[in-house]
């Protein structure tokens, strides 16, 4: 993490970003900074209000309310020069089916006023980079869905911007093809372009720099995973499980119900509980029957996710 | 690399790529063309006609024969018992010719007696002309009879009738530029809507507006190619029309193709404003044929403008397809009248130009 308030280290500032349409305020005064080359993951459930965040970042919606700053440069100060620096991937094809790969990217570039030269040098470089090999002329809608997903990322990334907005972009895909994009995400990140991305997987989340986390338009959480962790849960959390005993539901509800136990919920066969004030490990383990098996382990981002964004605040 | 090419490109690859769409711009409006003209006609024939008089009347005779050799009419063969409303109450006859109880000739020579002329008028536009056609042969028939003599012995003055610029009077020669304008307008408003609104459902559109390009480009960029291709087809089937159909082509054909550009970007500009109204590619379609089918029936092209009420002409003045028509018919047919010429082409740029303004300025809004 780096940078001074305002200074060139940040990819986008948000201060006080809102966006309403008509009476519905979809994002309700937000304000984060992202540093420049970090993966920013951008996390919420659907509605929460992240495409519009990004639309606003993009230069395709104007915001309300709120001072935003992408790449330096102010929205009010003309949206073509963000959408310059700018590469956006929307949850939505942001390829044309009926257009072959070569067609599709060149009419990218002739978007994107790509010189003649920079294009086939581009179009080289990136076409090696997510190793494609496949013939140029081959029709996207006979793609597998992961590898149209790396050509668009290659249509986003054309006119080599400084920031990549990726808006869902593993929805739908393989776990193959998914690590696969995550693995170019790293790359990209590695030569120094500021990742942007929302996700619904957690494994993908556990990749980022840092994570944000929307809900109902507000931000309620910003952090780098491990953070998150330690601040959503302070208190060591305790997995219990049993070979031998059967952990039913009956065993739930009556150890539920110990003042030692502070919140208890089933993860599979198996328990995770956390305990009220000044209740230590051994406490836990004379409570639950010789036969179980107790250990403290990390909780998962998932976990993190459910309580914050799901549950509540704690 | 030019984002005007570019999307050019982008949209011929699109667009020619399929076979069925190539069909559809190449080949359609040619069966179209084909069927349209052959079959739609003004002209009334094989009426049904049935003259109820005596054997001996010698104008009913006369009549019959006339009614028989001028080819438009099937002669009833009718029973004079039968009573002449059931005739055209079951559809036997459409028009029957009642003589008088003294006979047609009688009631000639003695100028007193009305003669009746039932007409089947279930169709309007029929009856009215089967209705011209009997009292033509009928006065035709009284003057062969009576060639001096008599009160009636026809119109009192003669016409000398000279049928301008379509003296046959050719159905296809006056449908066939009306058709080509009709078909021109079906391809250029529906293929545009619906390739903009495609966009729009399919989300490309948001990639094409996080490019740092203006609403001009993509506006231009999603018209320009099917101008082009409108334009092109225009062409091909003017040609058609011409060596297939045998159209006359009188005026000067550098002007024609010009109004047809003109035309083309009226209606791909309707064809815009119809894609910033419309959400899905139904919707778009919808709406292109909600513009068409009034858009025909106020064009001129099967009724005559001068036949609707004034306020009704208004529909016809905001309507591209009726200057086009008349420019069509007035370069092909009669080669063009310079005055006429310039007052419908600045009517269909003036319509182009609005159509465009409107659907500029509600792009612009859409997308901020």
């Amino acid at each position: 993490m780096s940078g001074v308030e305002g200074g060139p280290n940040y990819s986008v500032e948000v201060e006080g970003l809102r966006v309403q349409f008509g009476d519905f305020i979809a994002v309700k005064d937000i304000s984060f900074n992202v540093n420049a080359g970090e993966i920013f993951g951008f996390l919420g459930a659907n509605g929460a209000g992240k495409t519009t965040t990004i639309r606003v970042l993009c230069g395709l919606l104007e915001p309300n309310l709120g001072d935003v700053r992408v790449m330096g440069l102010n929205p009010k100060q003309g949206l073509d020069a963000i959408k310059s620096r700018v590469g956006y991937m929307s949850q939505r094809f942001t390829l044309y089916d009926d257009l072959t790969v070569d067609e599709n990217l060149s009419f990218a570039a002739s978007l994107r006023k790509l010189t003649r030269e920079k294009f086939s040098r581009r179009k080289k470089d990136l076409l090696e980079f997510i190793g494609f090999e496949r013939p140029l002329n081959t029709l996207v809608k006979n793609l597998p869905g992961g590898l149209k997903q790396q050509v668009s990322l290659c249509a986003a990334t054309l006119h080599d911007p400084d920031i990549v907005f990726l808006d869902e972009p593993t929805a739908g895909v393989t776990p193959t093809y998914r690590a696969r994009f995550w693995s170019l995400i790293r790359s990209m990140a590695a030569s120094g372009k500021t990742v942007f991305v929302t996700t619904h997987y957690m494994d993908e989340a556990e990749q980022c720099d840092r994570i944000a986390l929307m809900r109902d338009g507000s931000l309620i959480a910003l952090d780098s995973p491990g953070g998150l962790k330690r601040s959503t849960f302070p208190e060591p959390i305790y997995e219990i499980s049993s070979s031998r005993e059967k952990l039913d539901e009956f065993w739930f509800e009556s150890i539920k119900k110990r003042p030692e136990i502070l919140k208890i919920q089933p993860h599979g066969l198996r328990y995770h509980a956390q305990l009220s004030k000044g209740v230590v490990e051994g406490q836990l383990r004379e409570l639950v029957s010789s036969g179980c098996v107790v250990r403290v382990i990390p909780p998962s981002l998932e976990d993190v996710f459910i309580r914050l964004v799901e549950g509540g605040l704690p | 690399m030019n984002t005007l090419v570019g999307f050019i490109k982008k949209e011929f690859a699109q667009i020619l790529r399929d076979y069925r769409m190539r069909a559809l711009l190449f080949v359609a409006p040619l069966i179209q063309l084909t069927l349209f003209s052959v079959a739609i006609s003004n002209e009334v024939k094989n009426i049904r006609l049935a003259v109820i008089a005596s054997p001996q009347d010698e104008i009913a005779n006369l009549v019959t024969r006339k009614a028989a050799a001028s080819g438009w009419f099937i002669m009833v063969e009718q029973d004079n018992a039968v009573e002449p409303f059931e005739l055209v109450r079951s559809g036997r006859a459409e028009a029957v010719l009642v003589a008088p109880p003294g006979g047609f000739t009688e009631a000639y020579v003695r100028d007193s007696r009305p003669v009746q002329l039932l007409v089947d008028s279930t169709n309007v536009l029929r009856g009215q002309q089967v209705d011209n056609y009997v009292q033509a042969i009928f006065r035709a028939a009284v003057k062969e009879r009576f060639p001096v003599l008599g009160p009636q012995a026809g119109v009192p003055i003669e016409f000398d009738v000279r049928i301008l610029y379509n003296p046959e009077m050719i159905t296809s020669v006056f449908m066939v530029p009306g058709v080509m304008s009709l078909i021109l307008c079906l391809l250029t408003i529906v293929l545009t809507s619906m390739a903009i609104t495609r966009e729009k459902e399919m989300g490309t559109f948001e990639t094409l507006v996080a490019a740092p390009v203006s609403t001009t480009e993509i506006i231009l960029g999603k018209t320009v190619p099917y101008i082009v291709l409108g334009t092109l087809d225009s062409v091909l089937i003017l040609t058609f029309a011409i060596l297939v159909f045998g159209v006359p082509q009188k005026g000067p054909l550098i002007i024609l193709i010009f109004s047809m550009f003109v035309f083309i970007c009226a209606t791909v500009a309707i064809g815009t404003f119809i894609s910033t109204i419309s959400k899905t590619q139904q919707q778009a379609m919808l709406g292109g044929f909600l513009f068409l089918f009034p858009a025909i029936q106020f064009s001129g092209l099967m009724f005559p403008i001068e036949n609707m009420p004034i306020y009704m002409r208004f529909f016809s003045a905001i309507n591209p397809l009726s200057y086009f028509i008349v420019l069509q018919r007035n370069i092909m047919l009669k080669g063009g009248d310079a005055s006429i010429i310039l007052k419908n082409l600045a009517a269909l740029v003036a319509i182009g130009v609005v159509m465009i303004a409107i659907s500029f300025t509600r792009f612009k809004k859409k997308l901020s």
